[in-house]
């Protein structure tokens, strides 16, 4: 699905302004950076796709999906097409990694045998096999980062969204990571990645667009920059 | 269906997970239903000996020498409250005086004459009304002297409108403390999981599924509270009943099998269906909340 985003301005009560003005169009498959210095706005971005949040003015739409008009009752079923890792990973402290996993799927009404192979299967694919009954305070951050990875898969979801998933990792666990976002958006995933790792932008070569102070700065694949008036 | 499986899961983790509160608030919840289970039956009681003490409610008037026995009768029969009116000859009255006196009953009747006057007996459709019968009675320039019965039942009537007062007075009392208690313990459940509810949220599950564990905790906790007041209340009652039998035999209490085992089954169903709307509005209270987009 292809996110379309029209002149989108986030105020945030009373006078904040995370977003201003930003228009960008992401296709069917691609894998986006959205970069930026703490506060530019790339959190707010990635919750006004998934309606956790609701603009102050313009329009989203992802596939067919207008986010204006979409109803409350369709909005679950939404927000299933999506694949979201928090920054703060939102991982339940009392479930273990296996739990945290399938409780995306159990939501869904997906049957316990289905549940439990593809859960498996997520959570071999993110290495962490050996600690699937582990409670999340018993994983290191990069561990974590995966459980909230192979949650965010569980369910095969055509957008994927990933919010600092490098934020606190070493270098080693940050490639690993990104090589795994690849993967994911090589099997047809749209794939974007909030990011303000510049060495795995540079190292992974990938559309980067640029957020600064809520207004788009920089985008790649356009091939020039708009920049702020003051820059 | 498969969701199923999963919300009696997350249901029996809610109760298990905060037992101490459950059982804090099943103790709560029968307490306060047992109360109001007694009450009732103690306002039902009294009111079944009302009826049954008002069934035999005769008011007695003498009349003086020479008064139209029958036409005052039927001018009383007209009373829309009286069910019935019948005159009793001397004659009559005499012959009662004897069944009554036996051998002493000889004394009266060395008089040669019948001393006894022209009688009525009276009877009302409700004790409530004897007062007023009587007030009327007297102020009649025929009747002698007006002698009834009532008066236990004319207190016992009263009695039985306040119980029914004091009893509304504490359902409503107690069907409001439980609905606050099962409600505040949802309420705790829902905070305790709020992280859970956001995420839950956030990857698409619906508000219904969300919901039904804490709404069957609701229920479970309304549910599992009615049945074992109702319970205590059943086997409380019926030694009462027992007790009563071998001590008090005059006091008639009601016993009425169909209509106990309505009595509980509505006791039962009230606190079903406390835990169960009390839940519901708490969750959906909550839940919308969380979902509201800022
Ligand atoms: N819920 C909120 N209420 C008020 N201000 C907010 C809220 N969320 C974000 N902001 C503000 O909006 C700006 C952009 O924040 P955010 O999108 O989190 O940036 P980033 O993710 O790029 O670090 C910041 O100035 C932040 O303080
Ligand atoms: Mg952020």
């Amino acid at each position: 699905m292809e996110v379309r985003i029209a002149g989108i301005t986030k105020i945030f009560a009373p006078d904040i302004v995370a977003l201003e003005d930003v228009f960008l169009t992401v296709e069917k498959g691609e894998f986006v950076y959205l970069i930026g210095t703490t506060g530019s706005g790339k959190t707010t971005l990635l919750r006004l796709i998934t309606r956790e949040i609701v603009p102050t003015r313009g329009q989203i739409s992802v596939g067919n999906q207008n986010l204006r008009k979409i109803r409350a009752s369709e909005l679950p079923y939404y927000r299933r097409s999506i694949g979201v890792v928090f920054q703060d990973f939102k991982l339940l402290p009392d479930l273990t990694v296996f739990e945290n996993v399938a409780f995306v799927l159990e939501a869904m009404g997906v049957p316990p045998r289905i549940v439990q192979t593809r859960v498996n299967e997520v959570i071999d694919l993110v290495g962490l096999w050996r600690r699937r009954f582990l409670k999340p305070m018993q994983l290191s951050g990069g561990e974590r980062q995966r459980v909230a990875i192979a949650r965010a898969m569980a369910n095969s979801p055509s957008i994927f969204l990933a919010d600092e998933p490098t934020g606190n990792l070493d270098l080693h666990t940050s490639e690993e990571i990104v090589r795994l976002l690849l993967s994911i958006n090589a099997a047809g995933t749209t794939v974007i990645v909030a990011t303000h790792d510049q060495y795995l932008v540079d190292a992974y070569r990938q559309r980067v667009v640029e957020l600064h102070d809520g207004r788009l700065k920089r985008d790649e694949k356009r091939g020039r920059y708009v920049i702020d008036g003051e820059l | 269906m498969g969701s199923f499986r999963y919300i009696l899961r997350d249901t029996l983790r809610l109760i298990t997970r905060h037992w101490g509160l459950s059982i804090l608030t099943l103790l709560t919840t029968v307490t306060v239903l047992f109360l109001l289970g007694l009450s009732s039956l103690f306002a039902l009681n009294l009111r079944h000996m009302v009826n049954r003490v008002e069934g035999e409610l005769v008011v007695q008037a003498y009349l003086k020498n020479g008064s139209d026995a029958s036409g005052l009768a039927g001018r009383i029969r007209s009373v829309s409250y009286v069910r019935d009116v019948r005159v009793i000859s001397p004659e009559e009255a005499l012959d009662r005086l004897r069944a009554k006196l036996g051998n002493q009953a000889k004394a009266v009747t060395l008089l040669g004459e019948n001393p006894l006057p022209w009688g009525l007996e009276i009877q009302v459709e409700k004790a409530s009304f004897v007062s007023m019968l009587v007030r009327d009675l007297v102020a009649l320039p025929s009747v002698e002297e007006v002698v009834y019965s009532g008066q236990l039942a004319d207190k016992l009537s009263r009695i039985s409108v306040l119980a029914t007062r004091v009893s509304g007075a504490i359902m409503l009392l107690g069907a409001i403390i439980s609905s606050l208690v099962i409600f505040n313990t949802i309420r705790i459940a829902l905070y305790s999981k709020s992280e859970e509810i956001q995420v839950m949220l956030l990857v698409g599950a619906t508000r219904t599924y969300i919901a039904f564990p804490f709404v069957l905790q609701g229920l479970f906790l309304g549910t599992i509270g009615a049945v074992l007041a109702v319970v205590a209340l059943a086997s409380g009652y019926a030694y009462v009943v027992s007790v009563l039998k071998a001590t008090l035999p005059f006091v008639v209490m009601l016993q009425n099998q169909t209509f106990l085992l309505k009595f509980h089954l509505i006791l039962l169903g009230t606190g079903m269906t406390l835990g169960w709307m009390c839940s519901w509005f708490a969750v959906t209270r909550f839940i919308t909340r969380a979902a509201r987009p800022s």
